[in-house]
């Protein structure tokens, strides 16, 4: 059995058909420009351009990252950067201007307040940080709690209406009226002042969670309550959780450095932000770079923190970032 | 309505009763026993029980909660330790200022934040909006005391523009007075402004996109009567609500503002106060801050049928 000749050779193709392969190319019809051929392989994208593409996309969380980075590092390493104890007394060279020596000049006891202003980001840093994880950690259980038991949410949701109405600055003022200074204790005050807010943010995400379909298909399937906090709930109040902490670093560093500006902060001889400017404040008119130093790092650092805050938001919450 | 505006009064009691067990709780836990202090170092132990008797500091913590409630609501805040001048006596000595300074503070942020946020919408993601959202993100990042002691320094001590510190009351004329508040008012506004601003930018992007602006864009009116009537108008609540919870940051900026620039208002008698310890006059004042807060908000609530008729109770 001989196969059957094909009508055609192999790989002829039908008579009608253009030929395949290549072409003659066509003049292109008049008016008409061409496109110039493709090339065979796409180039391959540089490394550099993916970090620049980030940063172009998120300069806010960038510039905001490395200042922080920079005060941060300027904390650590605060006994490495040219500074003397920032607690020495030294009467006889006091208000000194600044000089190659003082480079932001002396106080009216004699200490040196570029010492002072690099060891003063080491509260300020720590007071915002504690009193946003502390004050995050907290909201988030009266949060969660309030959300989620019914009968309590009224009881709890007085509460922080009753909390929320005293001005938050004016709370923590009338916490440390009760106690001594200490960092310790001023990270405690402003914690409570804060609390609320982050609460009331934490029941209102748990509340619109819990009408969801798959909390519902949850329940239905007879998951436990914990499981479907851990499991349903909590990932998704992380993003406004996280965004909410960073506003609060921003704002306790603001309220840290107000306590102590007026007395009812940090021990005096802590050198904090706030405590250098109250110490300038009998001499601002004379001798106003005591006030200035600390201002524009304080200013500077609490820019940094909202700046990050600011592209956290516009990258973990699209729907926020179009608002505000 | 009539009913909604009663449960609405009814439901600020619970929250000013959180609030006074909270103040009432300050004074409870406050260190330093009162009968001991009154007692004096030679008294004897007994002394200070009977003391304490009369006082009626041995009683429960609730029955005291209610009988100093119960002054409270007539209008008896108790009496100073340190000058023992009742705290109604001292708030209304020290009042004006402060309700001066808020007030103008609160004109003046109004006046610059909503035109400043309703051009950052108009002109969305211009320069001129990024301006304005960059002043914005500023003012909430440079603390209060910050922005007075520049501004006094600058226009007070080097060009003289204004005084530096003090307050004059507003009997002595309407300038003197103005004068020395323009400064601590633009202090005090910025924080404020920046949050009035953004908030104003916000609603208005919403409210640009909505298809009764394109009708009034497309009979031709012109810019200024879409952007401040047509829009505005219905970007209202959420401005007036946000100015209404604003007023927490205008207290708590009060008492720094008022500390900067040596006024004497409830600030700064706040901060004197918290040196000494003078429990009863940082409770006077944390109440009546608190009072007006929710006062304030009430209003606002109660004001936005006026704004909005579509909103009905």
């Amino acid at each position: 059995m001989t196969a059957t000749v094909a009508p055609f050779p192999d790989h002829a193709p039908p008579a009608g058909l253009p030929p395949e392969g290549p072409t003659p190319k066509a003049p292109p019809p008049p008016g008409l420009a061409v496109a110039a051929p493709l090339p065979d392989v796409i180039p391959v994208r540089k490394r550099r351009g993916r970090v620049w593409t980030y940063i172009r996309r998120n300069p806010t969380i960038v510039v905001g990252g490395v200042l922080l980075l920079i005060v941060f590092l300027m904390a650590v390493l605060a006994p490495w950067l040219g500074t003397v104890d920032p607690t020495a007394l030294a009467p006889a060279k006091r208000t000194r201007v600044p000089s190659a020596l003082h480079w932001f000049g002396t106080d009216m006891l004699g200490r040196d307040v570029y010492s002072r202003v690099v060891y003063g980001a080491r509260v300020s840093l720590l007071v915002g940080f504690a009193v946003a994880f502390l004050a995050s950690i907290a909201g988030l259980a009266v949060g969660l709690v309030s959300g989620m038991v019914r009968w309590l949410d009224g009881i709890v949701m007085r509460v922080v209406d009753g909390m929320m109405s005293i001005p938050p600055i004016l709370l923590a003022i009338a916490l440390m009226a009760l106690t001594r200074g200490s960092i310790q204790n001023v990270i405690i005050a402003i914690t409570i002042a804060e609390i609320p807010r982050v609460a009331r943010l934490v029941r209102g995400v748990v509340l619109s969670l819990r009408e969801q379909p798959y909390v519902e298909a949850a329940v239905t399937t007879g998951t436990r309550m914990p499981a479907i906090i851990w499991r349903h709930i909590l990932p998704n109040t992380l993003a406004p959780m996280t965004v909410q902490a960073t506003y609060i670093c921003a704002s306790a560093m603001i309220t840290e450095a107000i306590l102590s500006f007026i007395g009812a902060g940090v021990p005096p001889a802590t050198p904090s932000w706030g405590n250098i400017m109250a110490e300038g404040r009998a001499l601002w008119q004379v001798k106003f770079y005591i006030i200035l130093f600390p201002a524009i790092f304080l200013s500077m650092t609490v820019l940094a923190v909202n700046l990050v805050g600011d592209g956290l938001r516009d990258a973990l919450d699209p729907r926020m970032a179009k608002d505000v | 309505m009539l009913g909604y505006i009663g449960r609405r009064i009814l439901a600020t009691i619970p929250v000013m009763a959180v609030v006074g067990l909270f103040v009432f709780s300050l004074l409870y836990f406050a260190p330093g026993d009162p009968a001991a202090i009154i007692a004096g170092d030679q008294a004897s132990p007994e002394d200070i029980i009977r003391i304490r008797a009369t006082l009626g500091l041995d009683r429960p913590f609730l029955v005291r909660f209610g009988e100093w409630s119960w002054q409270i609501i007539h209008g008896d805040l108790g009496t100073s330790i340190f000058t023992n001048l009742p705290v109604t006596t001292m708030i209304g000595q020290r009042i004006q200022p402060t309700l001066s300074l808020m007030l103008v503070t609160l004109v003046f942020a109004i006046v610059v934040a909503v035109p400043l946020g309703v051009v950052a919408a108009w002109k969305a993601g211009t320069l001129i909006d990024r301006l304005v959202m960059g002043i914005a993100v500023t003012g909430f990042s440079v603390p209060v005391f910050v922005v007075g002691y520049v501004l006094a320094y600058v226009f007070a001590l080097q060009l003289g523009w204004l005084p530096v510190q003090g307050y004059t009351p507003i009997e002595q004329g309407l300038w003197p007075w103005l004068s020395n508040l323009i400064l601590p008012a633009v202090t005090l506004g910025l924080v404020y402004i920046a949050l009035i601003a953004r908030v104003t930018r916000a609603t208005m992007l919403d409210v640009l996109s909505q298809d009764y602006v394109r009708t009034a864009r497309a009979k031709g009116l012109s810019q200024g009567p879409v952007l401040f009537v047509h829009a505005l108008k219905n970007a209202a609540v959420p401005i007036v609500t946000v100015i209404g919870i604003g007023i927490a940051l205008l207290i708590g900026g009060a008492v720094v503002t008022e500390t900067v620039f040596a006024i004497p208002g409830l600030g700064r008698l706040t901060v004197d106060a918290i040196l000494r310890r003078d429990y009863p006059v940082i409770q006077g004042v944390v109440l009546l801050f608190s009072f007006v807060y929710v006062l304030v908000n009430l209003a606002i609530d109660l004001f936005y049928t006026v704004l909005d008729p579509r909103i009905r109770y």
